[in-house]
């Protein structure tokens, strides 16, 4: 559970009372169902208690305000001891009364009310369907209280961090994204699935996956393999990698939505399954992996339930031009944006100490060139899960 | 071209070199043109009349519309130098009436002191003959050239000649005269009454004889000439040209000009019978009549050696310091001493005995002392509470600022520089009925309409006029006197309801003694005086060399004992660098409080969206936290409201953009009238 950082001024002794109650949230919350679980209550409270203040401060003839913990890197603490990014303590003032920031405080009551309706109605919509209910003309103008997703989705974040919920205790979800194959068998809201028989499709991962959702039921994969994206993880489940490893194939198409590092933050957790990455060789692979491991920096109070401080990077490796003996023909030009962004990660606290880090980064800045996974089906298609990966996994040839 | 004509010549001689040289040079010796005698024959006085005549463009007869304007404005300024010096507040009545195809019959009346009967002949039909051109006197008129050529233009053109009627007292008759000018020996010719011209007695019964012979006289002042209760002209002074011209409003007409010297002269109450029969009528709004200007005496340093050699000659005083002290203004006898030591002269010589040398001496001699400037009272400004109610008058807007500027001197003589700013408002494009338009229409003789907008009316540039167009859906290269009824309608609607605001640039009055100047801008140091300020940051925008751009009318006048025109039409100022100086800090006095007025305005109006915006989000704010806590929305959207108000008002007073603390009242000093916007519409909307 992520740590409250509701600096709103609410009244803490019934917040206090509030947590207290969040012990026993099973998987009580029931699609269409009217009844209101002690989580929801909870998550209704800290919503009603936000709209209170704004009351409260109207009354006084007080500027009501928001303070809304800050999500950028300035904000961001690596935890040496944890090993993941944890989230400050500073916090932005976001004030109705402000013309920069006045519709953004708009926005934020709408999305509360929007998740209000959500959970007492007991339903669970994207976060594109509250933009949606949510997006209408402001009477008497010809302005849209959002004009895209794109100024929505901010501001339920915003929402998360204020209230110190989860976003599915928001009732809402993100788009799902990534597949899993392997020897693992589960229970996804009380359907059983056999991640062993999924055919060449695999197991679409959803955006929620705790407990109340998502139970593991049988596991005899002794390692998990999550690659960057679809394509490679195709070639991957083609070849039955899974089969002859004995592991569980993941993937996260780029950037691993919530769902997958929830789900693979789960299987290293409970079922206690060591998580390899095989990434491309680009400051973007870097970053994945550096979000799998670590934590996201704009989801840095989320860390304590998504990051795998013992994930470790199996490749795209800088060396491997050379000792893989690739074609020239596949590599790609690093452009400027790529030089800055890789400089930026090398910064970063969690990988400023690491020999091994500073030297992969530079190694790749001095090729001044990167490398993708399919870079390896040059050589020969099945490559890289015949002899790439198990090679590495035989030499314990990794990053940490 | 140029080339290969050389070289065919040179081909030419390289060919027959002999022939050439042989054909031409005796040729050329053999047959004189003509012998110094033959030449002589034919060398003799050309007079000032002929010159004229053949150079009617110097005093601005280059065309025929700007014929019948010089000639109106020629009238119009003798009439009010005439009336003011007499110290009569003026009333002028013009009368411009067609006679037939491109002649038209201008005249002019005043109720001036009248003129006496044996100087009516030679002020009206002798070139270069008049009061203002010995004198250094501000005045409208100065060389004694205009009314006379005016009068030489009609006879010249249409072969009518001038009529002129005066009447000195109401118990003295009207002496009519018909002049003609006789351009060979610069003399009038006196046509009617046996060459002696005839008296009109006063009364009834001079009446019916002028009725009779179609003397045309207003013998009643006010608007209705037939209402026998209304005040009797007792004096003044009318003149009648026909002349050859051709009639056209817009920029540079008689309109136009009437307008202006409206503007510049709010003592003077004008009745103006346009060619249409249009009846404008502008009133005066004062009834003081401006400061008499005093005569003075040329300052030294305005004199050149030429001037002072005449001087020097003319001049019946004995010695050279009484010469110096009595010829010049502020030249004591100290400084008489000084100048005379300087130049290595005795200040007891003889003035006739100074030579070209002693004389080269002495002028030097007076531009290397030091001699107090001229007083500057003998220049009377318009004033500027007289400006702003002149300009107030005759140009809507909904801001005015006046600056009179302190006197200053160029080479010598005083002048006196004033500014007069309006902003805002609609211009005359957007005011025009259809009637005038349609008229307008058939009157132009520019080929498109894009051009017609643009030249006809001001304030409207070329980007204004395409936005009007493509507005009124119509092509911009339609002939103007093409257009169809619901053409016109459209054109008539867009010109209404286009802002042209923004594409609009400043309009431009100039003024040198109260006179308009109406062409020849780009010459004129004033124009460029308005180019060469930096309008930005006074809130309007303006393109690097361009005159700045918005609802703006900017008016300056400038006053003089002598004005110093690039040519004889008086149309431009010329560029003294006191001049420019003075235009400068007049322009930059208005336009900082023009500055002021607009940025307060466009913070009025920020304010006004501050709120706006926090009100457009407030009801959004109250709605979603009553659906979360079912609060009542109608309280809490209230309780919100007045946090606004109050924020927004704590704004209002607290800080300025720059972070100053900003008082309540705008204080912009003294001479600055503005005008409620809604108050502006009315007015428009009573005219």
């Amino acid at each position: 559970m992520a740590k409250k950082r509701v600096k709103t001024g609410v009244k803490k002794s019934r917040k206090k009372v509030l947590r207290q109650s969040t012990g026993s949230a099973g998987s009580k919350t029931k699609r269409g169902s009217s009844q209101v679980s002690a989580k929801d209550r909870k998550t209704l409270g800290e919503l009603v208690s936000m709209a209170d203040q704004v009351v409260v401060a109207a009354r006084r003839r007080r500027d009501p305000h928001l303070d809304i913990p800050t999500r950028s890197l300035s904000n961001v603490k690596f935890n040496r001891r944890k090993r993941f990014i944890e989230m400050g303590k500073n916090t932005n003032r976001r004030l109705l009364f402000n013309l920069s920031q006045a519709k953004s405080y708009m926005q934020t009551m709408l999305v509360g009310s929007g998740c209000k309706q959500l959970i007492e109605q007991g339903k669970n919509t994207s976060i594109r369907g509250l933009y949606y209910m949510l997006k209408h003309t402001i009477e008497g103008t010809k302005e849209n209280t959002f004009e895209e997703q794109s100024e929505c989705d901010p501001v339920i974040e915003d929402v998360e961090v204020l209230l110190g919920t989860l976003r599915e205790e928001l009732h809402l979800y993100a788009d799902k994204r990534g597949e899993m194959v392997g020897n693992l068998k589960l229970e996804d809201n009380g359907d059983l699935i056999d991640c062993a028989r999924m055919g060449s499709g695999g197991y679409g991962i959803p955006s929620i996956v705790e407990p109340n959702v998502i139970k593991f039921k049988k596991c005899s994969a002794k390692f998990v393999l999550h690659v960057e994206k679809g394509t490679v993880w195709q070639r991957f489940n083609e070849d039955k990698f899974w089969k002859t490893h004995n592991c569980i194939l993941t993937h996260g198409a780029g950037q691993p939505p919530r769902g997958v590092r929830r789900l693979l933050n789960r299987m290293h957790n409970e079922l206690n399954l060591p998580i390899f990455c095989l990434l491309d060789n680009d400051p973007w692979g870097y970053y994945i992996y550096s979000v799998i491991k670590q934590g996201s920096i704009n989801l840095a109070y989320e860390s304590q339930r998504m990051a795998i401080p013992k994930a470790r990077f199996i490749g795209l490796r800088s060396k491997d031009y050379e000792r893989c003996n690739l074609s020239p023909s596949v590599r790609i030009d690093l452009n400027d944006n790529d030089r800055k962004r890789a400089r930026q990660i090398m910064g970063y606290p969690w990988f400023e100490h690491k020999k091994a880090w500073q030297k992969e980064i530079n190694l790749m800045l001095k090729n001044d060139f990167k490398l993708e996974v399919e870079a390896l089906i040059s050589k020969d298609i099945s490559y890289v899960t015949e002899q790439y990966v198990p090679d590495r996994l035989a030499d314990g040839d990794w990053l940490d | 071209m140029n080339g290969s004509v050389r070289k065919k010549k040179a081909r030419k001689v390289k060919r027959h070199p002999t022939e050439t040289t042989n054909g031409a040079v005796p040729r050329r010796r053999s047959s004189r043109r003509a012998t110094a005698q033959s030449m002589a024959a034919s060398q003799r006085d050309i007079s000032v009349s002929e010159f004229f005549a053949k150079n009617r463009h110097l005093l601005g007869f280059d065309n025929p519309r700007k014929a019948l304007l010089t000639t109106i404005k020629e009238a119009v300024d003798n009439s009010l130098d005439a009336c003011e010096e007499a110290g009569i507040l003026p009333e002028i009545w013009v009368h411009v009436e067609a006679t037939g195809t491109n002649r038209y019959k201008a005249g002019v009346q005043d109720n001036g002191p009248g003129i006496l009967k044996k100087q009516i002949p030679l002020i009206f039909g002798k070139l270069l003959y008049g009061s203002k051109f010995h004198r250094l006197r501000m005045s409208r008129g100065q060389q004694g050239i205009g009314i006379s050529a005016a009068g030489m233009y009609g006879v010249l053109t249409t072969g009518k000649p001038v009529k002129i009627s005066s009447k000195i007292s109401k118990r003295k008759p009207i002496h009519y005269y018909e002049i003609q000018i006789d351009t060979k020996i610069n003399k009038p010719e006196i046509l009617n009454g046996r060459g002696n011209g005839v008296d009109i007695p006063a009364g009834p019964k001079g009446e019916t004889w002028m009725r009779k012979h179609g003397v045309e006289w207003v013998s009643r002042s006010g608007e209705d000439p037939e209402n026998t209760s209304a005040k009797e002209v007792v004096s003044g002074t009318r003149v009648t040209i026909e002349l050859e011209a051709k009639y056209q409003r817009g920029r540079g007409s008689v309109d136009e000009y009437l307008e202006q010297t409206a503007i510049a002269n709010p003592h003077v109450t004008l009745h103006y019978l346009d060619p249409d029969g249009g009846y404008h009528h502008y009133k005066r709004s004062t009834e003081i009549l401006p400061v008499e200007p005093k005569e003075i005496k040329p300052h030294p340093y305005g004199v050149e050696l030429g001037r002072l050699l005449a001087m020097l000659k003319a001049t019946d005083t004995g010695t050279l310091s009484q010469f110096l002290t009595s010829s010049f203004s502020r030249v004591s006898p100290a400084v008489a001493k000084k100048i005379c030591s300087t130049a290595g002269l005795k200040v007891r010589a003889s003035t006739k005995k100074i030579g070209r040398g002693e004389a080269d001496r002495l002028y030097e001699a007076i531009q290397g002392t030091k001699i107090s400037a001229p007083k500057t009272d003998c220049i009377a400004p318009i004033g500027e509470e007289l400006l702003l109610k002149g300009l107030h008058q005759v140009v809507p807007g909904e801001f005015y600022a006046a600056a009179t500027r302190p006197p200053n001197v160029y080479r010598g003589n005083p002048f006196q520089i004033e500014v007069a700013l309006a902003y805002g408002g609609t211009t005359a494009a957007q005011r025009i009925t259809k009637e005038t338009l349609n008229e307008l229409l058939g009157e132009t003789d520019l080929r498109t309409l894009r051009q017609f907008l643009i030249h006809t009316f001001d304030g409207i540039g070329s980007d204004a006029a395409e936005r009007i167009l493509k507005e009124a859906d119509l092509g911009n290269r339609l002939s103007p006197g093409k257009l169809v009824v619901k053409q016109i309608d459209a054109l008539h609607d867009a010109m209404r309801n286009v802002n042209i605001g923004e594409g609009q640039t400043m309009n431009v009055l100039r003024y040198a003694n109260r006179v308009p100047l109406q062409f020849q801008p780009a010459a004129c140091a004033i124009t460029q005086s308005i180019l060469g300020t930096n309008w930005r940051p006074y809130g309007l925008s303006q393109s690097r060399g361009s005159l700045p751009s918005g609802p703006v009318t900017v008016m300056i006048h400038m006053a003089s004992v002598w004005v110093p025109f690039t040519s004889e039409s008086k149309e431009a100022v010329a560029s003294y660098p006191e001049i420019q100086k003075e235009l400068r800090l007049g322009l930059q006095a208005v336009g900082r409080k023009l500055g002021m007025y607009l940025r307060r305005r466009i913070r009025v109006r920020q304010e006004g969206e501050r709120r706006n915006i926090f009100l457009r989000y407030l009801g959004e704010v109250a709605d979603a936290v009553s659906e979360i806590n079912r609060a009542n929305r109608k309280d809490l959207y209230d309780q919100l409201l007045k946090i606004a108000t109050k924020k927004t008002a704590e704004a209002d007073v607290k800080l300025d953009s720059r972070g100053r603390p900003i008082e309540e009242e705008l204080d912009l000093g003294k001479n600055v009238l503005i005008v409620d916007p809604n108050e502006v519409a009315d007015q428009l909307s009573a005219k």
